[in-house]
């Protein structure tokens, strides 16, 4: 059997396996297919697989496998794609699309650096693949990602410039806010360059086709309420600060608990060898029914052991619930302490105003009397010259 | 009502203002152009996957203009020659490629990928004998499966059941003809001898210039005094039931593609039948024009031909 007949073999075999539902043998089976090729014959042997798996229901399963288990390298793959006619490397890049929508993850880790790739095939293969992910379950939001894709706006090939519109125009439908800030926020910075018209156009045009009448009331109604939040932060982030400084005392004291733990089950260690070593010497003389009974009381000291730390955990979040409340309760003091010294505050303003009417009815009684003896004076003298005047009559 | 198709067709037949029919005209051009150089082109995966002109008929267009590759949307043409490789590879393709149009040396090096310059070079220079000479290595010492026929204007290959026609002097190729029509007696005539030649080489052919070409085939007397007399019953042979059954069935398909079918008893007394295939055939458009022969057509002209020399004629010489 020459090489030709033995390939044909191998590929009627895959083929059967994947007709017969034997995916992990099909699996196996194209991992050897591959693995013997030499560097000639890889792209090749690569090209019959995907041409048998396009053909066969179930070959997108097989697929499937083949990626994850590493059989097949997404970023080698597409770059051996890219020497291959266009026909074989879309068509294969559609194949992946149910798995792109359904399971990103298997993707999304290569991406970026696929799309700084030399190849501008690989370029945009993988713009193409990101496009595909988009439009299934997964919501792209990794910044870094989205920003190297904005680059590709300037790309020297512009089949990759179109192909980094669509996707960006992709993504975006699905997390517009999102989108439209990193959009602003680039094209600000690149917006002193005269050459780069060009690229804020494309942003315009991304931004036209995610943002409508009803996301612009979305977006706006966010901005508003991350305004009110920001607010709330920032107190959050004063309390936040004042926890983590009696956090920060709580790991002093956790650290050194495991301290003294540590040098405790050292000791036991130590212990544990001295019985071992007596244990050993006695274990010739020990029968089968005392090391059994031994080993029940192992496994029981083990439950024991593990109770105690279910013990330990449970005290420990106690402990977090008390200290939680214990800090409600500070908090709740000191707003009580605010309350006590405004009441304070506003009693001594209160006698401060009592002394001062009490002041003021003094001062008029005073007066009175002042105004009383004056009369009471001039009334005696009048008496004391009438007095006087009747005297000399 | 719309605007419909026929009112403009009707329109440029009609118009007798020249500067209308033009900015009419200059109007479909730029759409085109739009389409396959900006629309088009622009996404490379969908004009690969999903291109905006059914089975890139708008590069037929172009090529049978005689424009020249600067003139063609460059990644389309090179999907197009792709898919007509990976058809001819039997590989997956998104699209049959019948009645695709190539430039002469991109159909060499798809279907004679060694020796592609040196036959485009022969080829354009007239040297065909050169280039029959690697035709006929590649024929006995490759093991290459292909027949091809010279006539004055064409260089007609069939690899399997697929025709592809060279134009010389237009310099490019027909590739897998099935639904163009033929468009000359001279094409017609070479066809025929080629599938003569291969699968019925005894039957007389005759061609009648810038009319018809003649099929002859014969249906010996000992076959004709084998058939049953009598209508088909349970026991017949596989012959009764062809000639019973099937044979007239046959007749009356191809009168819509020939011009004339004859039959007649020669000295003999074996069955002889003409058929005078022309360019034209007895099937007609809905303006009462008769429609042309297509490549297709032709195929079950020569399906019947087979049938008849294979099972009914050769057996019994």
């Amino acid at each position: 059997m020459n090489d030709t007949e033995k390939e044909v073999v191998e590929i009627l075999q895959i083929k059967d396996f994947v007709k017969d539902g034997r995916f992990d043998d099909a699996v196996h089976t194209i991992g050897l297919y591959i693995g013997d090729a030499n560097e000639n014959e890889y792209l090749d042997r690569l090209e019959n697989v995907i041409e048998t798996l396009l053909t066969l229901h179930g070959g997108r399963t097989v697929l499937r496998f083949l990626i994850e288990n590493l059989i097949i390298d997404i970023p080698s793959l597409l770059e051996h794609l890219s020497k291959r006619d266009p026909v074989l490397r879309f068509t294969f890049l559609l194949l992946l699309k149910t798995i792109c929508e359904k399971e990103c993850d298997l993707f999304l880790p290569y991406s970026e650096n696929l799309v700084t790739s030399d190849d501008p095939n690989v370029r945009e293969a993988a713009l193409q693949l990101l496009i595909y992910m988009a439009g299934g379950d997964a919501i792209i939001d990794d910044e870094s990602l989205i920003k190297t894709i904005l680059i590709k706006l300037s790309d020297e090939k512009d089949f990759v410039v179109e192909k980094a519109l669509q996707t960006l125009k992709a993504i975006g439908i699905k997390s517009p806010k999102f989108m439209t800030k990193i959009l602003t926020d680039y094209a600000k910075e690149i917006s002193e360059m005269a050459e780069n018209e060009r690229i804020k156009d494309l942003i315009d045009e991304i931004l036209k086709s995610i943002v409508s009448i009803d996301k612009i009331e979305e977006i706006v109604e966010e901005e508003i309420e991350s305004s009110e939040a920001e607010e709330k932060i920032e107190l959050l982030d004063k309390e936040e600060s004042e926890i983590l400084n009696k956090e920060f005392e709580l790991k002093k004291k956790k650290l050194e608990i495991k301290k003294k733990k540590l040098e405790l089950e050292e000791k036991e260690k130590e212990i544990l060898e001295k019985e071992s070593e007596i244990g050993d010497e006695k274990e010739i003389k020990i029968p089968k029914k005392l090391k059994k009974k031994e080993e029940e009381i192992i496994d029981k000291e083990i439950e024991l052991k593990k109770k105690d730390l279910e013990i330990k955990k449970k005290k420990l979040e106690l402990e977090e619930r008390e200290k939680d409340l214990e800090e409600k309760e500070i908090l709740e003091r000191e707003k009580a302490l605010i309350l006590k010294e405004e009441l304070i505050e506003q009693e001594k303003a209160l006698s401060q105003v009592e002394l001062e009417l009490k002041q003021k009815s003094i001062e008029q009684k005073e007066q009175k009397i002042k105004h009383d003896e004056m009369k009471r004076v001039e009334e005696e003298l009048k008496k004391v010259t009438e007095k006087k005047e009747d005297n000399t009559d | 009502m719309p605007l419909k198709e026929e009112h403009i067709l009707k329109y440029l037949n009609t118009e007798s203002d020249t500067k209308n029919k033009s900015e009419l005209i200059d109007l479909l051009r730029n759409t085109i152009d739009k389409l396959c150089f900006d629309d088009c082109e622009r996404d490379r995966i969908a004009c690969t996957l999903q291109p905006k002109c059914s089975r890139r008929h708008l590069l037929k267009l172009r090529i049978k203009s005689e424009l020249k590759i600067d003139d063609l949307p460059k990644f389309c043409y090179s999907v197009h020659k792709g898919v007509v490789e990976r058809f001819f590879r039997n590989k997956t393709v998104i699209y049959r490629p019948f009645d695709a149009y190539l430039y002469l040396i991109d159909f060499l090096d798809v279907f004679f990928h060694g020796d592609y310059r040196k036959l485009n070079k022969f080829i354009s220079f007239n040297k065909l004998e050169d280039a029959f000479k690697i035709f006929d290595d590649r024929i006995h010492n490759r093991n290459e499966k292909f027949e091809y026929l010279k006539t004055d204007n064409y260089l007609i290959f069939k690899f399997e059941d697929r025709i592809h026609v060279l134009y010389l002097n237009e310099k490019y190729v027909l590739c897998n003809a099935n639904r163009e029509s033929i468009t000359s007696l001279e094409l017609l005539n070479g066809i025929c001898q080629l599938y003569a030649e291969i699968y019925f080489p005894e039957v007389k052919l005759a061609f009648i210039p810038s009319k018809h070409v003649e099929i002859s085939l014969k249906v010996p007397y000992d076959i004709l005094t084998k058939i049953s007399r009598e209508p088909l019953q349970d026991n017949d042979s596989k012959m009764d039931q062809y000639f019973w059954n099937t044979f007239w069935e046959d007749l009356n398909a191809l009168t819509q593609y020939c011009d004339q079918i004859s039959l007649h008893e020669d000295k003999n007394q074996n069955l002889e039948i003409i058929l005078h295939v022309s360019l034209l055939t007895n099937n007609y458009t809905e303006e009462g024009d008769k429609l042309k022969l297509r490549h297709r057509d032709l195929r079950l002209i020569f399906n019947f031909a087979t049938r008849i020399y294979t099972e009914y004629y050769i057996l019994w010489i």
